[in-house]
């Protein structure tokens, strides 16, 4: 009996001991690579900018996993995760075509068969809300690098960051300008009396993104002392938009604001052309108005018309990191860096540094390393202060240190149209034109 | 009073427009009883077509509605020839279910071809140009051409209709497919053609429509419901009811415009408040839920 006890003793604690160093040879394997799932419109009417989404976050990933002294950055200078032995990132990417139960089924997905320690994604506010949902009821953090419908981390979710501003950030920003500009704070251009830029027009498409643009401007302008003559949400996919130019021309506002997609956008302005309609200025909440097709498609009359946007070229001018990283994105992929592939390269960054940060895959570790890390702005090629998450309050989880610029089309010494700064004020890269000299 | 004068003109013209678009589909619809839910799609080849030929030979926009009805009258034999004479034989539904396939796949094909970006023309003679014509009314070059281009191809297609024997052998068949065969038409070649012109006539629709309106395979969706109500308003089948149902679709879409007149000649400040233009489309909807109730066979159907 004692000798068979002896056996079963010995048996049991040799089987221990192999499963415990098996478990060992598998944790350390486990942190070879960190798989993140990516969930974009990669096909359906958002797939330009859906591919536009992922060669950012590949080139993020290439400079992440790779050593490129030569690029100040601190995720540049390290070969992987060092904090987890130089472990390697591997993304894995899904296409959800703008349709929010897709993406909620890939996140699914993502989280049960594939085992990503995060996610990231989702461009469309409506698929990033589901998704979301699905990260928050498995306890799987994820990093939103794109959606801007403010009312996503207004939810108190735990498992929740958003890296990019939001719309309610993008339009006190236009609000800032205005009155900047009523105070001479804009470049080359003497103080404009407030009686010029007093009455206002917002005509936003009637989604969720476009209502709640409408809202915050209305709410805004409220704030700030401006007076909107005329509020409409008009269907993006209309195959007229005449009555609803007339409708805002009727009241001879001072400033058009627009929230369109991009052919919309395209035949607004058309329509507002043909109308002959100058307002002293028109601008856009970014999305049609940033889309190269609206610029390739108006051509010159797209000049002198505003845009918001989180990235324009002409960053490079005062950042010189900027510079470098659009330099490479362009050799790689054709075109500069836009306002989506510049956030994608952004929220990939930020997952670099969260796991640098936390150490280890594990979701809490994972979730304390958010809520506590500060990368400061030199790091980003995007003009913000920084990226440190609210960790509680009304907008947990959102970015406190993100910020929008203010791109103005512009025509250059060779004729070519270029995004050109104009907000934030101080790092403006050209005078603003003002007034808007008409189509 | 500027603002009245502007609302009535644009919905008459955007009302002849989107009479055009549907012109083909109450054809189609008038000869063979047969709901062509890839209308939408023809127009968005025809404005695909309008598009690359100007792009590819440089010539004006203008030029290429010839190129884009002759592919169209192509398309449209081509598509009645290998597919639709085959759903004919079937219930209605395989008729239904056939063109909503035909939609699918034609939208499918643009998208692999073209991919799903927005493309656009910015040049030619008529884009970007306006004509005032006092009281403050301004016509844009694109929808005067389109209005002219419209009333011409009502005319031409009622002209062919009842006045010339083929239009008789058209009308015939689509009255009484069997007695027309009974009476040597060619009821086969009559289907045929019908698809051909419908098709033609959608396509110039598109290619003129690509003067202001970018493309994407997507864009057929956009016209394709308001010609439906057109037709359904107007009568299926008749083609002097989808030029009047244009007319009144057209002022329908205009109602935002009206309803401007009245708050700022009366000064009404709850007016002002009430957001008119997010209901435009649904208003056309309900115009066509209360003609399809009181009147099932439309404004000028013939139908039985």
């Amino acid at each position: 009996m004692k000798k068979s006890s002896f056996v079963l003793i010995t048996i049991v604690t040799a089987l221990t001991l192999i499963l415990a160093m098996g478990s060992t040879c598998f944790a350390a394997d486990a942190i070879k690579t960190i798989k993140i799932g990516v969930l974009y419109p990669l096909t359906g009417g958002a797939a330009a900018e859906g591919r536009e989404l992922r060669a950012g976050a590949e080139l993020a990933l290439e400079i992440a996993n790779g050593k490129f002294p030569g690029i100040s950055m601190d995720m540049a200078k390290r070969e992987g995760i060092a904090s987890l032995g130089g472990a390697k990132i591997e993304l894995i990417f899904k296409d959800h075509e703008g349709n929010p139960t897709l993406g909620a089924d890939l996140a699914k997905k993502l989280i049960l068969d594939d085992k990503v320690v995060g996610i990231m994604g989702c461009y469309h506010s409506s698929v990033t809300k589901t998704v979301s949902a699905v990260c928050e009821q498995y306890g799987v953090p994820m990093i939103n690098d794109s959606s801007t419908s403010p009312a996503l981390t207004e939810r108190e979710f735990k498992w929740f960051w958003r890296t990019t501003p939001h719309d309610g950030t993008f339009t006190k920003d236009l609000f800032e300008f205005l009155k900047g500009l009523t105070e001479g704070k804009s470049k080359g251009i003497a103080a404009i009396s407030k009686d010029q830029i007093q009455n206002l027009t917002a005509a936003c498409e009637k989604t969720e993104w476009g209502s709640q643009v409408s809202q915050a401007i209305e709410g805004r302008a409220a704030e700030y002392g401006f007076n909107v003559k005329k509020s409409l949400l008009y269907a993006a996919k209309s195959p007229d938009l005449s009555s609803e130019v007339r409708a805002i021309k009727s009241v001879k506002p001072d400033v058009m604001l627009f929230a369109s997609y991009a052919s919309d956008a395209i035949l607004m302005m058309k329509t507002l052309k043909a109308e002959k309609v100058a307002p002293r200025i028109i601008w856009g909440q970014n999305a049609g108005f940033e889309a190269p097709e609206f610029r390739n498609t108006l051509g010159d009359d797209v000049v002198g018309i505003l845009t918001r946007t989180v990235f324009a070229p002409k960053v490079g001018q005062v950042k010189a990191v900027s510079n470098q990283i659009n330099s490479m994105y362009k050799q790689k992929v054709g075109n500069d860096l836009s306002g989506a592939s510049a956030r994608s390269f952004t929220g990939l960054q930020a997952w670099t540094e969260v796991l640098q940060l936390a150490g280890s895959t594990e979701p809490a570790a994972i979730q304390k390393a958010c809520n506590s890390i500060m990368i400061p702005g030199d790091q980003l090629i995007v003009p913000w202060k920084g990226i440190k998450f609210a960790a509680s309050g009304k907008e947990q989880g959102q970015n406190e240190l993100g910020s929008g610029i203010i791109g103005q089309y512009q025509k250059d010494k060779d004729g070519a149209i270029t995004l050109e700064i104009v907000y934030p004020f101080d790092v403006a890269t050209a005078k603003l034109i003002y007034p808007f000299k008409g189509f | 009073m500027e603002i009245l004068a502007g609302s009535i003109v644009a919905g008459l013209f955007i009302g002849m427009v989107l009479a055009l678009v549907a012109l083909g589909l109450t054809i189609i619809f008038g000869v063979m009883d047969i709901v062509n839910f890839a209308h939408g799609e023809f127009l968005m080849i025809g404005m695909y077509t309008g598009l690359l030929t100007a792009q590819s030979t440089g010539m004006d926009p203008l030029f290429t509605l010839p190129v884009a009805g002759l592919v169209g009258f192509l398309l449209g034999i081509a598509c009645y020839t290998g597919f639709v004479k085959y759903l004919l034989r079937g219930p209605m539904i395989a008729q239904l279910l056939g063109t909503f396939g035909l939609m699918l796949f034609l939208r499918n094909l643009a998208l692999l071809i073209f991919g799903s970006e927005d493309r656009a023309l910015h040049h030619g003679a008529l884009v970007g140009k306006s004509l005032e014509i006092g009281m403050g009314v301004i016509i844009p070059a694109t929808k005067l051409a389109a209005a002219g281009l419209s009333i011409s191809a009502f005319i031409a297609v009622w002209l062919l209709i009842n006045r010339t024997k083929m239009g008789k052998a058209l009308t015939a068949t689509a009255l009484n497919a069997q007695g027309a065969r009974y009476m040597g038409i060619p009821t086969e070649r009559m289907n045929a053609l019908a698809w051909g012109i419908g098709g033609a006539s959608v396509t110039i629709a598109g290619a003129l429509l690509v003067n202001f309106w970018s493309v994407n395979p997507f864009v057929g969706l956009l016209f394709t419901m308001i010609a439906f109500a057109i037709v359904a308003l107007g009568g299926f089948g008749s083609v002097p009811g989808a030029f009047f149902a244009g007319l009144v679709v057209g002022l329908i879409t205009e109602i935002p415009g009206f309803w401007d007149f009245i708050t700022y000649t009366f000064n009404v400040d709850w007016m002002a408040k009430v957001p008119m233009t997010s209901f435009k489309y649904m208003m056309v909807y309900l115009a066509y839920f209360i003609i399809m109730v009181v009147r099932p066979r439309g404004l000028f159907g013939w139908k039985h």
